[in-house]
């Protein structure tokens, strides 16, 4: 059971995710927890300290996620690492607006956003060498190759889901994960090949 | 927002080849990795020095054997321990003459061109 004030916090992830931040009001909030605006402001002095909170537990999820890299030596752990970001960027949709605003209300979180970016493609591109060193992906063929499929990955990882809302066309996790995987098939080895036809009745039950 | 701690790109980037390598150095080890447990001619020519240490309130009797030629190469076996110093003392030089393969000494090194990293 949750206590109100994680009560206040999912109400307000729902409505930044269906109205955007900036236009959600403390009245919408409090209606959405189904309390009132007095008993809001008892739990939260003003919306920035919502907003705030709800920011912590999105970098808190966030950070999580990045501590799964590599905790196993093959394929299926990218995969896992996957469904954990197709999870928190279906959960907290209203990060596009984010990575495009100009200027956000608290600058801070542009910058941990930019972290969390960055982390994000450095961990891609040491997962592809990783995998270059166990000769289940080619060795790269001209410098910086990787790098740019690296690139292409944190693409579709963190646009993919907006990409399909936008075009009205479903948003399934699966799709989501192929879509990832099919960067990479092209540098396969043999070996690599064989190891991700070895594990794909696992990929589809993930 | 609480401030946490940050590491920039590059550090982070290597820390990320770190554990790359985590599952490559730490793969069980085949049977040509363990010949040198088995090919320990190199013992033959080894000058034998004994040393005394402080181990649980008594004197410890260690024997360390090292090659000649390379001092770097050398294995440390513990051999007893002793509550007099003075005994640990004699029979350390005791075992160290029936250790040894050169009774007279004269294949002998000093301990200290042994160095070992404390770090």
């Amino acid at each position: 059971m949750h206590n109100t004030k994680e009560k206040i916090v999912l109400a307000s992830i729902k409505l930044f995710n269906e109205h955007g931040v900036a236009s959600v009001r403390l009245q919408q909030i409090a209606d959405e927890t189904g309390i009132s605006v007095g008993n809001l402001a008892y739990h939260f002095r003003n919306k920035e300290a919502i907003v705030s909170s709800v920011y912590e537990k999105l970098f808190d999820e966030f950070r999580q996620l990045l501590s799964t890299y590599l905790l196993t030596p093959s394929f299926t752990d990218f995969d896992m690492q996957m469904s954990g970001y197709f999870e928190f960027f279906k959960t907290y949709r209203f990060y596009i607006t984010d990575l495009f605003s100009a200027e956000h209300p608290l600058p801070e979180i542009q910058s941990e956003w930019e972290m969390f970016m960055n982390k994000m493609i450095l961990q891609i591109r040491n997962r592809i060498d990783f995998h270059v060193s166990r000769g289940e992906l080619l060795p790269e063929s001209s410098q910086g190759t990787y790098h740019l499929i690296a690139e292409s990955i944190w693409m579709t990882l963190v646009f993919w889901i907006p990409q399909q809302t936008i075009r009205r066309k479903p948003v399934t996790e699966g799709r989501y994960r192929m879509a990832v995987w099919n960067h990479l098939k092209p540098y396969f080895t043999q070996k690599g090949l064989d190891t991700f036809e070895l594990i794909s009745p696992v990929l589809s039950q993930n | 927002m609480k401030p946490h701690f940050r590491i920039d790109e590059v550090t982070y980037s290597h820390l990320l080849g770190r554990l790359n390598d985590l599952h490559v150095t730490d793969k069980r080890g085949t049977l040509p990795d363990f010949i040198f447990f088995h090919k320990d001619e190199w013992l033959a020519d080894t000058a034998v020095i004994e040393e005394l240490t402080r181990h649980k309130g008594e004197w410890q009797v260690n024997l360390v054997f090292a090659h000649t030629n390379n001092p770097m190469r050398f294995i440390r076996r513990q051999i007893t321990s002793y509550s007099c110093p003075r005994k640990a003392s004699l029979f350390a030089s005791l075992m160290r003459r029936l250790a040894a393969k050169d009774q007279r000494g004269t294949q002998a090194i000093s301990i200290n061109d042994i160095f070992v990293a404390q770090n």
